[in-house]
């Protein structure tokens, strides 16, 4: 039997995939533009088994280095690992509450970036400014647009927040 | 029975996340010339509907503020222009007087710059023109402002570039009254968002003065000559009392760069370019 709805998720990572490749290059590409495309992964990770996170984080990741390789690997190993750990510690400790979420959502950007950085072959010093300046701005994009997306779809999607 | 179904689950999380972990590592370690061919082979395959799509995205951004930029720099062409033919008669004249063959002049591909949101963005990019285009590796890519980078791999109907930002990134420099060579290379620091350039193997005896224009020599047959790269801020370091390796702040950044020309020239002018000069 299917889910209770499931087929609304995967039209909000379809829309977030959409906002990523359509609306992010149409209003502004900086470092710190939110990722949709990552908080897509999250947002499907913290309602699915690790496994199937890590398999999303896989395959996000290689679309990411395909598009971007800096260091083709790099985005496959740092994006499974956080998706990983996001499905993973949700099952363990995580609490069903909206900050907490956007919590994931900060963190999981910040260590994605820190993951690819340290990957491609960056100095301590490039890895340690761009985590403290650009990165976090990012990180805080994207966990306030999660915040949102959370809002939009939490009365369609089970995401059991605590009110 | 429930126990032993969890405990097969978390077994299959953890097969599938440790096989994920494995491909990727087996990623990082393949031969970078096989992952770049195999990345372009996605690229232009599954993942074109995804690439045109932000192509679309982009060119629906830029196209406003270039128009407005194109109008001002076509009303500024014009007025420059009326002294052109005067000048090119009286260069001809004085190559003929010299023995210098005629300039070539090169054409260009015009493309738009496809960031990603990974913070490697930067130092590699994605264009939106491919061999389909006209282009073709090591062709160098510009902006208004100056040098971007080079083209690095070409697909059908897209491209990569590897930006001055790029650590492999090298260009031989000259200071823009001509008095001063070296090579210009990206610091250590090797991020985007921080590396500035170094202007390596000048002469102990020579001074680059603070502001000074450095361009691209044209030597090596990648680069035609006049291209600014940066602006010389400071000396970086001494190597032993021999050399001097400067500062520059680059022209362009790569980061924000969102339109870009690829210079086309004949094979056998870009051999030839150390005597000529950009067009």
């Amino acid at each position: 039997m299917a889910r209770r709805g499931a087929w609304p998720l995967w039209l909000v990572l379809g829309v977030l995939t959409l906002l990523q490749f359509y609306l992010r290059p149409r209003v502004y590409t900086g470092q710190g533009a939110p990722d949709f495309l990552l908080l897509a992964l999250l947002i499907l990770s913290i309602r699915s088994r690790p496994g199937t996170a890590a398999v999303a984080g896989f395959v996000v990741g290689f679309v990411a280095d395909v598009l971007s390789p800096a260091r083709f690997g790099a985005g496959m190993l740092a994006h499974t690992l956080v998706a990983y750990l996001a499905a993973w510690g949700r099952a363990v400790f995580f609490a069903d509450n909206l900050l907490v979420n956007a919590g994931v959502f900060f963190l999981g950007t910040l260590m994605r970036n820190f993951l690819v950085l340290l990957l491609s072959g960056f100095v301590a010093e490039a890895v340690f400014a761009s985590v403290t300046l650009w990165s976090t701005l990012q990180a805080l994009t994207t966990a306030l647009a999660g915040v949102f997306v959370v809002l939009a779809i939490r009365h369609r999607v089970d995401f059991r927040l605590e009110e | 029975m429930h126990r032993t179904a969890d405990r097969s689950s978390s077994r299959r999380d953890t097969v599938l996340f440790l096989v994920c972990l494995i491909l990727s590592a087996a990623a990082l370690l393949t031969p970078t010339r096989w992952t770049l061919s195999f990345a372009n082979a996605v690229r232009e395959t599954a993942l074109l509907p995804l690439v045109l799509l932000q192509q679309r995205a982009e060119e629906g951004r830029t196209s406003r503020a270039l128009l407005r930029e194109t109008m001002a720099q076509r009303d500024s062409a014009a007025i420059t222009a009326q002294t052109v033919t005067g000048l090119r008669v009286e260069n001809e004249r004085l190559r003929g007087l010299l023995g210098l063959r005629t300039r070539e002049s090169g054409s260009f591909v015009a493309a738009e710059v496809l960031h990603q949101s990974l913070p490697a963005d930067g130092r590699t990019l994605l264009l939106s023109a491919g061999s389909r285009a006209g282009v073709h590796p090591y062709q160098p890519v510009i902006a208004p402002e100056g040098l971007v980078g080079v083209v690095s791999r070409v697909g059908p109907t897209t491209s990569m570039a590897n930006s001055w930002a790029h650590a492999e990134f090298r260009v031989s420099a000259v200071t823009a009254d001509g008095a001063v060579l070296g090579i210009v290379a990206p610091s250590a620091s090797a991020d985007p968002s921080l590396t500035v350039l170094e202007f390596r193997g000048v002469a102990y005896r020579d001074t680059v003065p603070d502001g000074t224009l450095v361009l691209t020599s044209g030597l090596g047959g990648v680069y035609p000559r006049g291209i600014p790269i940066g602006q010389v801020k400071g000396v970086r370091r001494e190597e032993l009392g021999w050399e001097r390796v400067y500062r520059l702040i680059p022209m362009v950044n790569p980061g924000v760069v969102s339109h870009v020309l690829l210079l086309t020239f004949p094979a056998e002018s870009s051999a030839a370019a150390p005597t000529d000069s950009f067009p």
